[in-house]
Protein backbone atom coordinates (compact mmCIF):
# COMPACT_ATOMS: atom_id res chain seq x y z
CA UNK A 1 0.00 0.00 0.00
CA UNK A 2 1.33 3.40 -0.98
CA UNK A 3 0.39 5.57 1.98
CA UNK A 4 1.42 8.84 0.33
CA UNK A 5 -1.40 8.51 -2.22
CA UNK A 6 -4.17 7.35 0.04
CA UNK A 7 -6.83 8.78 2.30
CA UNK A 8 -8.50 7.45 5.40
CA UNK A 9 -11.81 7.68 7.20
CA UNK A 10 -11.76 8.32 10.95
CA UNK A 11 -14.75 8.05 13.26
CA UNK A 12 -14.52 8.59 17.02
CA UNK A 13 -17.17 7.96 19.64
CA UNK A 14 -17.30 7.87 23.43
CA UNK A 15 -19.59 5.05 24.47
CA UNK A 16 -20.95 4.98 28.05
CA UNK A 17 -19.98 1.33 28.63
CA UNK A 18 -16.93 -0.56 29.86
CA UNK A 19 -14.21 -1.35 27.26
CA UNK A 20 -14.72 -5.09 27.91
CA UNK A 21 -18.37 -4.87 26.85
CA UNK A 22 -17.61 -2.69 23.83
CA UNK A 23 -14.93 -5.17 22.82
CA UNK A 24 -17.32 -8.10 23.13
CA UNK A 25 -19.94 -6.29 21.02
CA UNK A 26 -17.35 -5.42 18.38
CA UNK A 27 -15.82 -8.85 18.13
CA UNK A 28 -18.39 -11.57 18.91
CA UNK A 29 -19.82 -12.86 15.62
CA UNK A 30 -23.51 -12.72 16.60
CA UNK A 31 -23.36 -9.23 18.14
CA UNK A 32 -21.23 -7.95 15.27
CA UNK A 33 -23.96 -8.89 12.77
CA UNK A 34 -26.49 -6.85 14.75
CA UNK A 35 -24.64 -3.54 14.37
CA UNK A 36 -22.64 -4.10 11.19
CA UNK A 37 -25.76 -5.45 9.40
CA UNK A 38 -23.86 -7.38 6.74
CA UNK A 39 -23.76 -11.13 6.25
CA UNK A 40 -20.29 -12.35 7.21
CA UNK A 41 -18.59 -15.71 7.08
CA UNK A 42 -15.76 -16.95 9.24
CA UNK A 43 -15.03 -13.94 11.45
CA UNK A 44 -13.09 -14.45 14.69
CA UNK A 45 -10.97 -11.96 16.61
CA UNK A 46 -7.95 -14.25 16.25
CA UNK A 47 -4.74 -13.34 14.39
CA UNK A 48 -4.58 -15.02 10.97
CA UNK A 49 -8.34 -15.49 10.59
CA UNK A 50 -9.66 -14.96 7.05
CA UNK A 51 -13.29 -13.98 6.61
CA UNK A 52 -15.68 -12.29 4.19
CA UNK A 53 -18.55 -9.85 4.12
CA UNK A 54 -21.21 -9.86 1.44
CA UNK A 55 -22.05 -6.37 0.18
CA UNK A 56 -23.90 -5.04 -2.86
CA UNK A 57 -22.35 -6.25 -6.13
CA UNK A 58 -21.52 -3.79 -8.91
CA UNK A 59 -20.71 -4.65 -12.51
CA UNK A 60 -18.26 -7.57 -12.57
CA UNK A 61 -17.60 -7.33 -8.84
CA UNK A 62 -19.47 -9.92 -6.76
CA UNK A 63 -19.69 -7.56 -3.77
CA UNK A 64 -17.55 -9.77 -1.53
CA UNK A 65 -15.17 -8.03 0.87
CA UNK A 66 -12.21 -10.26 1.77
CA UNK A 67 -10.64 -9.71 5.16
CA UNK A 68 -7.75 -11.05 7.21
CA UNK A 69 -6.82 -10.30 10.82
CA UNK A 70 -3.14 -9.35 11.35
CA UNK A 71 -3.46 -7.94 14.87
CA UNK A 72 -5.61 -8.43 17.96
CA UNK A 73 -5.02 -6.93 21.42
CA UNK A 74 -7.93 -7.99 23.58
CA UNK A 75 -10.09 -5.08 24.79
CA UNK A 76 -7.81 -2.60 22.98
CA UNK A 77 -7.24 -3.11 19.32
CA UNK A 78 -8.62 -5.08 16.37
CA UNK A 79 -7.15 -4.73 12.89
CA UNK A 80 -8.29 -6.37 9.68
CA UNK A 81 -7.67 -5.94 5.99
CA UNK A 82 -10.68 -5.04 3.82
CA UNK A 83 -10.28 -5.84 0.15
CA UNK A 84 -12.80 -5.74 -2.65
CA UNK A 85 -13.74 -4.39 -6.03
CA UNK A 86 -12.92 -5.49 -9.58
CA UNK A 87 -10.22 -4.21 -11.98
CA UNK A 88 -12.82 -3.67 -14.72
CA UNK A 89 -14.30 -0.84 -12.64
CA UNK A 90 -11.99 2.19 -12.99
CA UNK A 91 -13.34 4.34 -10.17
CA UNK A 92 -16.29 4.88 -7.87
CA UNK A 93 -18.20 2.14 -6.07
CA UNK A 94 -16.81 -1.25 -7.12
CA UNK A 95 -13.30 -0.09 -8.03
CA UNK A 96 -10.42 -2.12 -6.58
CA UNK A 97 -9.90 -1.36 -2.91
CA UNK A 98 -7.07 -2.58 -0.69
CA UNK A 99 -7.72 -1.07 2.71
CA UNK A 100 -7.30 -1.71 6.45
CA UNK A 101 -9.82 -1.23 9.25
CA UNK A 102 -8.57 -0.56 12.79
CA UNK A 103 -10.78 -0.39 15.89
CA UNK A 104 -9.01 1.07 18.94
CA UNK A 105 -10.54 1.19 22.40
CA UNK A 106 -9.32 3.19 25.37
CA UNK A 107 -10.85 3.85 28.76
CA UNK A 108 -12.50 7.27 29.00
CA UNK A 109 -13.91 9.10 32.04
CA UNK A 110 -17.47 7.96 31.26
CA UNK A 111 -16.83 4.72 29.47
CA UNK A 112 -14.86 3.86 26.37
CA UNK A 113 -13.41 5.91 23.57
CA UNK A 114 -13.77 4.07 20.27
CA UNK A 115 -11.67 5.18 17.35
CA UNK A 116 -12.26 3.63 13.96
CA UNK A 117 -9.80 4.20 11.14
CA UNK A 118 -10.46 2.83 7.67
CA UNK A 119 -7.23 3.54 5.81
CA UNK A 120 -5.66 3.03 2.40
CA UNK A 121 -8.21 4.42 -0.04
CA UNK A 122 -6.53 5.32 -3.31
CA UNK A 123 -7.30 8.89 -4.24
CA UNK A 124 -9.69 8.85 -7.19
CA UNK A 125 -8.00 9.91 -10.40
CA UNK A 126 -10.68 12.46 -11.00
CA UNK A 127 -11.01 13.69 -7.47
CA UNK A 128 -12.48 17.08 -8.38
CA UNK A 129 -15.48 15.35 -9.91
CA UNK A 130 -16.18 13.49 -6.69
CA UNK A 131 -15.29 16.18 -4.19
CA UNK A 132 -18.81 17.50 -3.64
CA UNK A 133 -20.74 14.28 -3.67
CA UNK A 134 -21.01 13.51 0.02
CA UNK A 135 -23.66 16.11 0.88
CA UNK A 136 -26.65 13.93 0.25
CA UNK A 137 -28.93 13.57 -2.72
CA UNK A 138 -29.22 17.20 -3.57
CA UNK A 139 -25.50 17.81 -3.72
CA UNK A 140 -24.95 14.69 -5.76
CA UNK A 141 -27.61 15.54 -8.28
CA UNK A 142 -26.43 19.14 -8.59
CA UNK A 143 -22.84 18.01 -9.16
CA UNK A 144 -23.96 15.54 -11.82
CA UNK A 145 -25.88 18.32 -13.52
CA UNK A 146 -22.77 20.48 -13.65
CA UNK A 147 -20.58 17.61 -14.83
CA UNK A 148 -23.08 16.69 -17.51
CA UNK A 149 -23.20 20.27 -18.71
CA UNK A 150 -19.38 20.32 -18.84
CA UNK A 151 -19.31 17.05 -20.71
CA UNK A 152 -21.81 18.28 -23.25
CA UNK A 153 -19.86 21.51 -23.65
CA UNK A 154 -16.69 19.50 -24.30
CA UNK A 155 -18.30 17.40 -27.05
CA UNK B 1 -21.98 -3.45 -18.95
CA UNK B 2 -18.81 -1.70 -17.89
CA UNK B 3 -18.77 0.74 -15.03
CA UNK B 4 -17.67 3.54 -17.35
CA UNK B 5 -20.75 2.89 -19.52
CA UNK B 6 -22.90 3.00 -16.37
CA UNK B 7 -21.44 6.36 -15.45
CA UNK B 8 -22.24 7.90 -18.83
CA UNK B 9 -25.78 6.49 -18.84
CA UNK B 10 -26.46 7.96 -15.40
CA UNK B 11 -24.90 11.30 -16.37
CA UNK B 12 -26.89 11.45 -19.60
CA UNK B 13 -30.11 10.64 -17.78
CA UNK B 14 -29.53 13.52 -15.37
CA UNK B 15 -28.21 16.05 -17.88
CA UNK B 16 -31.73 17.25 -18.80
CA UNK B 17 -32.84 19.88 -16.26
CA UNK B 18 -36.53 18.84 -16.33
CA UNK B 19 -35.62 15.20 -15.91
CA UNK B 20 -33.31 16.15 -13.06
CA UNK B 21 -36.19 18.01 -11.37
CA UNK B 22 -38.45 14.97 -11.79
CA UNK B 23 -35.71 12.78 -10.29
CA UNK B 24 -35.17 15.13 -7.34
CA UNK B 25 -38.92 15.14 -6.69
CA UNK B 26 -38.88 11.30 -6.62
CA UNK B 27 -35.92 11.19 -4.22
CA UNK B 28 -37.81 13.46 -1.80
CA UNK B 29 -40.91 11.21 -1.81
CA UNK B 30 -41.07 7.62 -0.56
CA UNK B 31 -43.17 6.71 -3.57
CA UNK B 32 -44.96 8.89 -6.08
CA UNK B 33 -47.32 8.44 -9.05
CA UNK B 34 -47.04 9.94 -12.54
CA UNK B 35 -50.11 12.09 -11.82
CA UNK B 36 -48.50 13.57 -8.68
CA UNK B 37 -45.24 14.15 -10.53
CA UNK B 38 -47.09 15.87 -13.39
CA UNK B 39 -48.87 18.19 -10.98
CA UNK B 40 -45.60 19.43 -9.48
CA UNK B 41 -43.48 19.52 -12.66
CA UNK B 42 -45.28 21.97 -15.00
CA UNK B 43 -44.94 19.68 -18.04
CA UNK B 44 -47.43 17.24 -19.60
CA UNK B 45 -48.03 13.75 -18.24
CA UNK B 46 -46.66 12.37 -21.52
CA UNK B 47 -43.39 14.27 -21.02
CA UNK B 48 -43.13 13.07 -17.41
CA UNK B 49 -43.65 9.48 -18.59
CA UNK B 50 -40.81 9.87 -21.10
CA UNK B 51 -38.50 11.20 -18.39
CA UNK B 52 -39.47 8.32 -16.09
CA UNK B 53 -38.64 5.86 -18.85
CA UNK B 54 -35.14 7.35 -19.22
CA UNK B 55 -34.59 7.37 -15.44
CA UNK B 56 -35.73 3.75 -15.25
CA UNK B 57 -33.35 2.70 -18.03
CA UNK B 58 -30.49 4.39 -16.18
CA UNK B 59 -31.35 2.39 -13.05
CA UNK B 60 -32.18 5.55 -11.10
CA UNK B 61 -35.82 4.77 -10.37
CA UNK B 62 -37.91 1.64 -9.88
CA UNK B 63 -41.64 1.20 -10.40
CA UNK B 64 -44.33 -0.72 -8.55
CA UNK B 65 -47.72 -1.18 -10.23
CA UNK B 66 -50.68 -1.31 -7.86
CA UNK B 67 -54.21 -1.41 -9.23
CA UNK B 68 -54.51 1.34 -11.82
CA UNK B 69 -51.56 3.29 -10.45
CA UNK B 70 -47.82 2.90 -10.89
CA UNK B 71 -45.70 4.11 -7.99
CA UNK B 72 -42.15 5.31 -8.61
CA UNK B 73 -39.32 5.40 -6.10
CA UNK B 74 -35.63 6.31 -6.22
CA UNK B 75 -33.08 3.51 -6.45
CA UNK B 76 -30.27 4.70 -4.18
CA UNK B 77 -27.79 2.34 -5.82
CA UNK B 78 -28.49 3.98 -9.16
CA UNK B 79 -26.08 6.72 -8.19
CA UNK B 80 -23.48 4.23 -6.96
CA UNK B 81 -21.33 4.54 -10.10
CA UNK B 82 -20.76 8.17 -9.19
CA UNK B 83 -19.95 7.86 -5.53
CA UNK B 84 -16.43 6.91 -4.53
CA UNK B 85 -15.36 4.47 -1.85
CA UNK B 86 -14.44 7.21 0.63
CA UNK B 87 -17.94 8.69 0.53
CA UNK B 88 -19.50 5.25 0.65
CA UNK B 89 -17.55 4.11 3.69
CA UNK B 90 -17.63 7.52 5.39
CA UNK B 91 -21.39 7.20 5.59
CA UNK B 92 -21.27 3.46 6.21
CA UNK B 93 -19.10 3.73 9.33
CA UNK B 94 -21.03 6.66 10.81
CA UNK B 95 -24.22 4.61 10.50
CA UNK B 96 -22.60 1.47 11.87
CA UNK B 97 -21.10 3.23 14.91
CA UNK B 98 -24.58 4.68 15.59
CA UNK B 99 -25.99 1.11 15.39
CA UNK B 100 -23.29 -0.04 17.79
CA UNK B 101 -24.25 2.70 20.25
CA UNK B 102 -27.93 1.65 20.09
CA UNK B 103 -27.09 -2.03 20.51
CA UNK B 104 -24.87 -1.34 23.55
CA UNK B 105 -27.69 0.69 25.07
CA UNK B 106 -30.00 -2.35 24.75
CA UNK B 107 -27.44 -4.78 26.17
CA UNK B 108 -26.26 -2.53 29.02
CA UNK B 109 -28.96 0.11 29.71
Amino acid sequence: MNTSNTRQIEVEAVLPHAPELVWKTLTSGELMKRWLRMPSTGFAAVVGTKFTYQTTPAGEWDGIIRCEVPEVVQNERLVYSWKGGHPSIPEGYGAVMDTVVTFSLSRAANGTRLRLVHAGFAIPRNERAYANMSDGWKGVVKTIGELSAEEEGAQ
Amino acid sequence: MTRQANISIVMRALSDPTRRTVYERITRADEITVAELTRSSGVTQGAVSQHLKALKLAGLVAERPEGRNVFYRAQPLGLAPLVDWIDHYGQFWHERIANLRELLKKIDP
